[in-house]
Order: structure tokens, then sequence, then C-alpha cells
């Protein structure tokens, strides 16, 4: 009976440059991130590529606490807040709700974006049962982990996806411990890929890359089901650098291979924006305090540690244009 | 026509959730609330119901899932058992100040360590004060009952909150007593279709939630505060209606058993009721005049009905089936809240309490017995010897 149903799934088309992306915001000024913020600039673009037939699940962090205040919030569209525990969950209740709703004939609309907007904590630390669940119930979702790379509105605590050699409040550099953060990161888009069969579409992103980012963001949005998103978000607050050189930081990641902008689509991977060679990671650490205590011979694991990253995308790369969504079939 | 079923408490709250056509449903299994969504995934899979089963990957997802469904506008309908109850605990303040009227079913499991199937209500208990409502049935009749008078009350514009709807583990979820099946037609002239005021909606976009200032809470915390003043003119209203739709007798707030003269008095919930009732008959040919009050709510507390019901009486046996470690009385959680509520009255009865059916124990018509003669020793001496006696620990 569910699988006959027709739930008015919408389909986004694609966005070709910046100048013919929806003049539209969702995402709207008033919330109090700080000057240079990553992860606004993230929502902003998602919220445009996904426009307004969307409701977004926000779990505590930055984008909960910095954006939502009482008779102010910057969202267009509906929003609701969930712990830092249960975006999945919540995700996966609203998308339930509408279906039933639209099978009693209570709702006659399109069926919404759902989409969550959590942080790295609320994806792959805390939040990952709840997110895990979603995606292997096969929910029509949108996850998004956008990554600071730390518990950053807390005070810029050690999170999974904090890299190695970071100061972070919990992971200080000291004596007996030079590097401050000692261990490497998790990687989310092989924790969803390895172990989710009902998902289909992951992809990263990077807010220096808006075309791409927005994209990806109606791609994911038009595959029937759930879809992750990891979008690399520079936070000048807690990585330490001059809130002008957000875009940069992006850039700088991806052009030394800290970050890499794929694509991976029913088993498919496709690499965009590859370098024709790779900087120094030294070139992208330079401009962040929360490096400057690292040693040269740190460094030169930080390096180690991303040169096997770039021989992976070397070994499978498939050079792709920017992605187009394409309409269902 | 109503039909008469044999059915358990979990049979009978599945029966309720399924006249009350929930519309999303939330499972994970823990004994013994378990039986209940095992019955609710069956009449899913063979039609009986059109809604949306989830299989929740924890109490705590459960509740999630609940409270989005019903934010988006659905009913929506979980439960559960024991530690998973506390499991889900981060979730019961937002779906409570978010004004969410879901309902969660809950079958009493003592709480761990040690792993213990057995009924207390301490895993319930634990959870009253964080804005829901909650109260006990004492059989599978009133589970079905108070699964539609629950939604009704929880889903009226004025009230908007999630309901703890309460039965004890095993002596109510598993043993089968005669209960009347609605008839449909009955159930929809009794509880309207869910309409959330505001849903999370493309047409009218909102925002749940938000970060408030520090000076932003109080009044929040006031407006929730005054909403359960307006809760028993609602729930008043809902109980009339539904004796009147169904047939039944109900109290909105106690049952009271032989209270007209009675002398000495237990104050008990849930499913022991009955015993305890059988206790009463047999002291009655004794000679003692012993009655029996039973809250069906404790939240929103009947606090001026308890105090009416016991203004009469010489000494009152407070029945704790949860505990309160070091609380005042040192005993159950009832008793404070019951001697606060007598504490006005010109003249108070004395009050004790018995610390009884714990780990999921039975009580015993001659435990009861026990207390009545503690009560009568009371009444002669004219004091209270003790806050708390542990049944089956007393010298």
């Amino acid at each position: 009976m569910a699988e006959a149903f027709d739930y008015k799934k919408q389909i986004l088309e694609p966005i070709k440059t910046m100048r013919s992306a929806p003049a539209e915001e969702m995402y709207l000024p008033g919330h109090r991130t700080c000057a240079g913020c990553g992860p606004a600039l993230n929502y902003r673009l998602t919220a445009k590529a996904a426009g307004k037939d969307t409701i977004f699940i926000g779990p505590t962090g930055c984008m909960y606490v910095a954006n939502s205040s009482y008779l102010c919030t910057p969202y267009a569209v509906s929003w609701i807040h969930a712990q830092i525990t249960n975006g999945g969950a919540v995700a996966s209740g609203i998308e339930a709700a509408y279906k039933i709703l639209a099978r009693k004939k209570k709702y006659n609309g399109p069926f919404p974006n759902v989409i969550v907007m959590a942080g790295d904590g609320g994806s792959v630390d805390i939040g990952l049962q709840a997110m895990s669940a979603m995606m292997y119930r096969g929910h029509d979702v949108l996850f998004i982990c956008y990554d600071n790379e730390a518990y950053a509105n807390t005070g810029i605590q050690t999170s999974p996806t904090t890299p190695y050699g970071a100061n972070t409040t919990f992971t200080p550099p000291g004596k007996v411990i030079p590097e401050g953060k000692t261990l490497f990161p998790k990687d989310p888009p092989q924790l969803v890929i390895g172990g989710h069969p009902a998902v289909k579409y992951v992809a990263t992103t990077c807010v220096s890359y808006p075309v791409d980012l927005m994209n990806k963001v109606r791609k994911a949005l038009n595959v029937d089901g759930p879809t992750f998103l990891h979008m690399f978000t520079p936070c000048p607050k807690g990585w330490k650098f001059d809130e002008k050189l957000t875009r940069e930081m992006g850039r700088l990641a991806v052009e030394t291979g800290m970050w890499s902008l794929f694509e991976w689509e029913n088993g498919v991977y496709k690499y965009t924006h590859i370098p024709k060679e790779y900087k120094p990671v030294s070139e992208y650490m330079k401009f962040q305090g929360r490096f400057s205590h690292l040693k040269p011979e740190h460094i030169a694991k930080m390096q180690a540690f991303v040169d096997e990253k770039i021989q992976r995308v070397k070994a499978i790369a498939v050079e792709a244009a920017v992605p187009t969504p394409k309409a269902r079939a | 026509m109503a039909q008469e079923k044999m059915l358990s408490g979990c049979a009978a709250a599945a029966q309720g959730a399924k006249y009350a056509e929930v519309e999303v449903i939330c499972s994970f299994p823990i004994r013994p609330y378990t039986a209940i969504m095992m019955e609710l995934a069956r009449m899913v899979a063979n039609g009986e119901l059109d809604a949306e089963f989830i299989h929740g990957e924890g109490e705590h997802a459960q509740l999630s899932v609940v409270l989005g469904a019903s934010a988006a506008g659905a009913r929506a309908y979980t439960g559960s058992s024991g530690v998973g109850v506390t499991y889900a605990f981060e979730v019961y303040s937002p779906a409570a100040g978010g004004r969410y009227p879901l309902q969660m079913a809950i079958a009493d499991r003592t709480l761990d360590p040690p792993g213990d199937f057995g009924s207390e209500h301490t895993d319930a208990m634990s959870a009253r004060d964080q804005g829901w409502l909650m109260g006990w049935a004492s059989t599978p009749q009133e589970v079905l009952d108070n699964t539609l008078i629950n939604f009704r009350v929880g889903e009226d514009p004025a009230i908007m909150l999630p309901q703890f709807v309460c039965q004890d583990g095993y002596f109510l979820s598993h043993i089968p007593d005669k209960v009347i099946v609605p008839e449909l037609s009955q159930v929809r002239e009794f509880l309207p279709p869910y309409k959330a005021p505001h849903p999370l909606s493309l047409e009218c976009p909102v925002s749940h939630g938000p970060q408030i200032r520090p000076d932003q809470g109080a009044p929040m915390d006031a407006q929730r505060a005054a909403t359960f003043l307006e809760v028993p003119r609602v729930i008043e209203k809902a109980v009339a209606d539904y004796n009147r739709i169904f047939g039944r007798n109900y109290d909105p707030y106690l049952e009271k058993y032989k209270m007209e003269d009675a002398e000495v008095a237990y104050f008990i919930q849930g499913a022991h009721a009955n015993t305890c009732k059988a206790a009463i008959n047999r002291l009655r040919t004794k000679g003692l005049k012993a009655g029996m009050v039973r809250p069906r709510w404790v939240r929103p507390w009947p606090t001026q009905q308890i105090a009416e019901a016991f203004s009469k009486v010489k000494a009152v046996a407070s029945v704790e089936t949860s505990t309160s470690y070091g609380g005042a009385m040192r005993g159950g959680n009832l008793v404070h809240e019951l001697r606060a509520s007598l504490y006005d009255l010109e003249k108070r009865p004395l009050v004790t309490s018995f610390m009884a059916g714990l780990g999921g124990d039975v009580i015993l018509i001659e435990d009861f017995e026990y207390m009545a003669n503690i009560l009568t020793q009371m009444v002669q001496e004219k004091k209270t010897r003790k806050h708390v006696y542990w049944i089956g620990f007393e010298e």
C-alpha cells in the first residue's frame, strides 16, 4: 500500500552558475553567528538550494544556539530544534507523519524536503545512533553533517572529526602531550557508505565551492530515500584564523588534500576539483592558531596522513564536472 | 456493537491505540510493555490499522520519533518499561515543553540492578515531574479507557500535553480480563481528530523550540504551571462524556471503595488495588471499617479530592509501590504528596506508609491485614509510630 502511493516528491532543477541561483533566501540575517562563520554561510547556501518547501531539523550545536534566538530565528521555512542526540529520529518522525497524513488525505501538498542540519557531534558522535537508524530505515531525509571540526558553541572542545594536532580546550598542548590532539579523526562518509544499504547518495562539499555545494544539496534531495552530505565549514573562532579568510581556508583545505570533494552515487565515486598538484598541508595549517604549537615532526605526521588519503583519491578518481541533479525517471 | 473480549492490559492498550486511530507508532522491545507493540505491529501488517510503524533504535529514539511526528501534526504513540523509561529521559521535557500531545504507554518494570522483570512503579514515577499528564489504571478495561481519555485531555487545545498512561507490569499487562471493546463510531464521537495548532508546515513556516534568554524562562514555566490548573476542568468534561458515550461510571480523579463510613483507609495506585478491595471485604466481616482511595492521576495530582476523601478517616496507609531513597518519609513517593494534600485539613488523619510490592512482589491479602493492624494500633494510640514499614521486614 505504502509503495503505490504518490507522495508528490519534489524535483529540484540544477543550478548552473552562481548568478542563476535562486535570489530568494531561506536563511535570513539576524542571527548571532560569529563574523566569518563557515556553518552560517553553508546554511544559507543549503537553504537557498532546498527552497521554500523544506523543513529543517536543528540538533543542538552552533547552528542552534547562535541562530535560533526566541522570536527572531533566521529560518524562512519551518524549523524544529532537536536534541544534539536525536536529529535523525526527530526527522524520521516528521517524515513518517507527512507520509501518513498524505495517505489519509489530510495533507495534499508537495512532500517536504526534510533536512537535518547537524554539527559533527550531532551526526557522528552523540548523534550517530539516531542518524544511522534513520538511514537504515530508509526515511526520505537528507542528513547533513556541517563539519567545523569541534564542539564550538561550548567553547571549542574536541569532537571525533577534530584533526590530529589541534589545540582544543579538551586537548590543550602541554609538556606531556605536546601535539594537543593525538587521535586521527573519524571518516563520516565512510561510516555512512560502509553500513547503510538504503543510502544511495553521499557527497562532500565545501563552502568555498558554492555551485558545487548547491547542486549536491539538490541532487541529494531529489533522491527518494536517505542521503548524506559531509560539509566542510571553517570556523574562525575554533580554528583561530582571521575571519576574512573563511573561503580561503576552504580552498586551501581542498588544494592541500586535507579535504576532498566527491560524490558517491550507487556505489560509484566521482571526485570534483582535484588539484593538479597538491600543496603541502603546512600551507593550510599555518593560518590557524589551533596548529601553531605543532613541531615539524607533528606536521610531518599530518602530511603523511593526508598523503595516504590523496593516494586513495588518485586510485579511484573519476573527475566529474559540476554535479547535475537529474529528474527521476 | 461494542464487544466483550478477554484482553490483557497490553492487548487493551493496543486496542485503545487502534481505536484512537494513531498515525505514527514507534517501537523498541523491552518486557513487559512489548506486547502492546507486538499487537500493533500485527494490526498494521494485516491492514486493521493504517499507521506508520517505525522500529526505533532505542527508547530515546522512540520518544524522538513520536515528538517529530506530533510536531508535524500526526497522532503519535509509543511506550516502554523499566530502564527503557529512564533511557528516554532526555526527551520527556522537550515533549512536554514543546506541547506535543503524544502518548506513551508504560507497563511498569523494576529498574536495574539487578535485572528484574517484576513490576514496580519507580520507573514511571521518576518521570513524574517532566510536565506530562500521568496516571495508573487498575484493570485492562481501564487501560483501554485511559488510552482514549488521555488523548482527549492531552489534545485539548487548552492543554496540549503528552501523557504517560501507566499500568502495572504482568499483574495488569499480562493477565487477561473482560474488556468491553468500543465501536469506532463511539470513539469518533468522543475523540475528535488531532489538529496541531502550529505544525511544521510548508504553507505557514514556524520555528519550534528556539533558544531563550534566562529572563524568558520563568514566563514559560508559569504558563505551563497555569496549564495544569486548566487540566481538571478538561478531565471532568472528558470523563463525563466518556461515561455517557461508553456507559461507564468513572470518578474523574479517584476510585473510592467503601469510604462512606471508613475509619481507616488505604491509599494505593494501580492493580494492587484489586487485592486491597478483597482485603477490605474480609476486614469488614471482622468488624473493621476499612476503605480505599485509588488515584487515577498522579499528574495533575488531585490534591483537593484526596483531602476531601480522607477528611473523615482516622488513619491512612499509603501503600508505596515505588522507592524514594532518602526522601522525607524514608520510603516511597506517594506518601509525600499524600501528606502534603492533607496538611490543610482541620482534622488531619494519622498517616503512615508501607513499602510493598517492590521488585514485582505480590501484595497479599494478609499484607493488607497487617497494615490494618498497624492502622488500628495508630488509632488506639492516637499517634504514628513510624513513617514507613517494610512489608516482610518488620519485627
